[in-house]
């Protein structure tokens, strides 16, 4: 009885505005509501249907990858390369990793903003290219360029915490270790090879789902540095299920494509993480 | 050469921050004509208390509104997971699993998509639109987190304790109370700080729930609104973005250190 009175509030919480909106826009996915007829009318899989035939969904689906796996892939080599830099004592460490982690407390649409006054038509950079009698560079006005700006603004942001991550995850492998490694004649590769690498397998499974569930979301930043454009050709999968959920009355569409964010996120973080599974029962083998 | 490597990096992470900061002084002409120059016989700190007058979106106000919030949500959070995370820290049944299972699906679950289906639950409730309605959602939003480092914290907490607290009359109620949530601290630490920083750099949930037509704006979304009208007058952008950061940034040069191992844990713990 008591046992309920402590589990109660957080449950009916997580139930209502977790478990009963996702329901629920499972339920509308399969419908035709237009966000205002009482009835909403069954269209079974049409809306699915609808969404792979979608040249819009595609696209952003397109650049959704381009940001996830080059951002994903980019965070984690610069992260833990980072990290071997500064893993040791000494105040200069402890100093650049504040500088590298800083981004995270500024968040994604202050970032977004700050980078747009710098890589805009007539931002900072664009002003000191002029000034030098060069031509500006499309950082944002050219569908490639504007893409590739969104991948290196999500690293610049985002890799900090991988660093500050994998910092902890070399704090586990034990001095003695590296010591034996030495003194069998080990080279520095070798040892990492060896060693590091393969102690590290937990730390590398948190760092890449980590990411990879931040980057397929990814909306604040598009929203500020680019929004969507030029011509919707940086629309993120997240940018375009909010921005069309609010311009458009095809609520059940929305629905549709919000429930196919959510299994995809889903289905590739479990998978990931069971195939790192793997790599970590080496570890403890 | 790992030298020359870490200065580039220091270079490439501190260069748009010494933009935000610089150019925050600035005229438009300055801005413009040099924006990595320090023009210092013609600084200004006139832009900057611009943005604390403004009518509009009081930046002043947007402070306290958001330093409420976050406080709201790390009492609210605390007072309904830390109990939760007793009970399924503490059973041994399916059913605990299951329910903790549950609250972890919510790490994956993109809550800029969700918030679309949530405003209707909160129509449907009329706390569309309303401060009850975003604190329950915002709240709601950092269960997964919460109960995933309580729950592993008070594992580590000796079933003894309870057993003590059993033998002298104690029910579970009161164990929690007595003994439980004192020895939480440091868990509690965490979460509020990584909590915090959610709620403070939170755009989409505010911007949505709140909406413009409440005029009760958060930094983010009183930012979002001032620069969205001046994107091109850089008088206004660069002194809101630097006001909208010089709390979190003097937070987090203060608490740098917990901030650092209160995120290790959060992404390790479990």
């Amino acid at each position: 009885m008591s046992h309920a009175v402590l589990l109660t509030p957080a449950t009916v919480m997580i139930a209502l505005f977790m478990l009963a909106p996702i329901a629920l826009a499972a339920y509308l996915s399969f419908t035709d509501w237009d966000g205002l007829s009482p009835n909403p009318q069954s269209v079974g899989w049409d809306n699915y249907a609808q969404l792979l035939r979608d040249s819009d969904v595609g696209h952003a689906a397109v650049v959704t990858l381009i940001v996830t796996v080059v951002g994903t892939l980019t965070c984690n080599i610069a992260g833990l390369g980072l990290a071997l830099l500064l893993n040791g004592p000494g105040r200069l460490n402890g100093v650049l990793r504040a500088v590298v982690f800083y981004p995270y407390v500024i968040g994604p649409i202050i970032i977004g903003f700050l980078w747009s006054a710098i890589l805009g038509a007539n931002g900072a950079i664009a002003h000191v290219l002029g000034n030098a009698g060069h031509s500006p560079l499309p950082f944002l006005s050219d569908p490639t360029w504007a893409v590739g700006s969104i991948v290196a603004v999500v690293v610049w942001s985002q890799f900090g915490v991988n660093v500050v991550l994998y910092l902890a995850g070399l704090q586990t492998v034990p001095p003695a270790l590296h010591e034996a490694a030495r003194v069998d004649g080990a080279g520095r590769w070798q040892t990492f090879r060896s060693v590091t690498w393969p102690m590290l397998a937990p730390s590398v499974t948190v760092n890449l789902v980590l990411v990879l569930v931040g980057l397929l979301r990814v909306y604040e930043i598009v929203l500020a540095l680019t929004n969507g454009g030029p011509a919707g050709r940086t629309n993120t999968f997240a940018f375009l299920i909010l921005s069309e959920s609010f311009r458009t009355n095809h609520l059940g569409y929305g629905a549709a494509q919000a429930i196919t964010l959510m299994v995809v996120i889903a289905a590739l973080a479990l998978g990931l993480t069971a195939l790192r599974r793997r790599a970590e029962d080496a570890v403890s083998a | 050469m790992k030298n020359v490597l870490k200065a580039l990096v220091a270079l490439i992470m501190l260069v748009p921050g010494y933009l935000l900061v610089v150019n925050a002084f600035k005229s438009q002409d300055d801005i413009t004509g040099n924006p990595f120059g320090i023009p210092f016989d013609r600084l200004s700190i006139s832009y900057l208390t611009a943005t604390l007058s403004d009518p509009n979106y009081s930046l002043v106000r947007a402070y306290l509104v958001t330093a409420l919030f976050a406080i709201a949500v790390n009492v609210l959070s605390l007072a309904v997971s830390a109990p939760a995370a007793y009970v399924i820290a503490r059973g041994t049944r399916v059913r605990h699993r299951a329910l903790l299972g549950l609250f972890l699906l919510g790490l994956f679950i993109p809550s800029q998509v969700l918030v679309i289906p949530v405003i209707y639950v909160l129509k449907f409730l009329g706390l569309m639109g309303t401060v009850t309605g975003f604190l329950l959602y915002e709240t709601t939003l950092t269960l997964p987190v919460s109960m995933f480092l309580y729950v592993a914290y008070i594992k580590t907490l000796p079933r003894e304790l309870d057993e003590a607290a059993r033998v002298d009359g104690a029910g579970p109620i009161v164990t929690f109370w007595r003994v439980i949530l004192p020895l939480m601290r440091p868990a509690v630490a965490t979460a509020v700080v990584l909590h915090t920083i959610g709620v403070w750099t939170d755009f989409v949930n505010p911007q949505i729930i709140l909406g413009p037509g409440s005029a009760l704006y958060t930094v983010t979304t009183s930012v979002y609104a001032a620069i969205g009208r001046y994107s091109t007058d850089f008088t206004v952008v660069y002194p809101n973005l630097l006001m909208a950061v010089a709390p979190v940034l003097i937070f987090f040069v203060l608490l740098q250190r917990n901030i650092v191992s209160g995120l290790t844990a959060g992404a390790t713990k479990g």
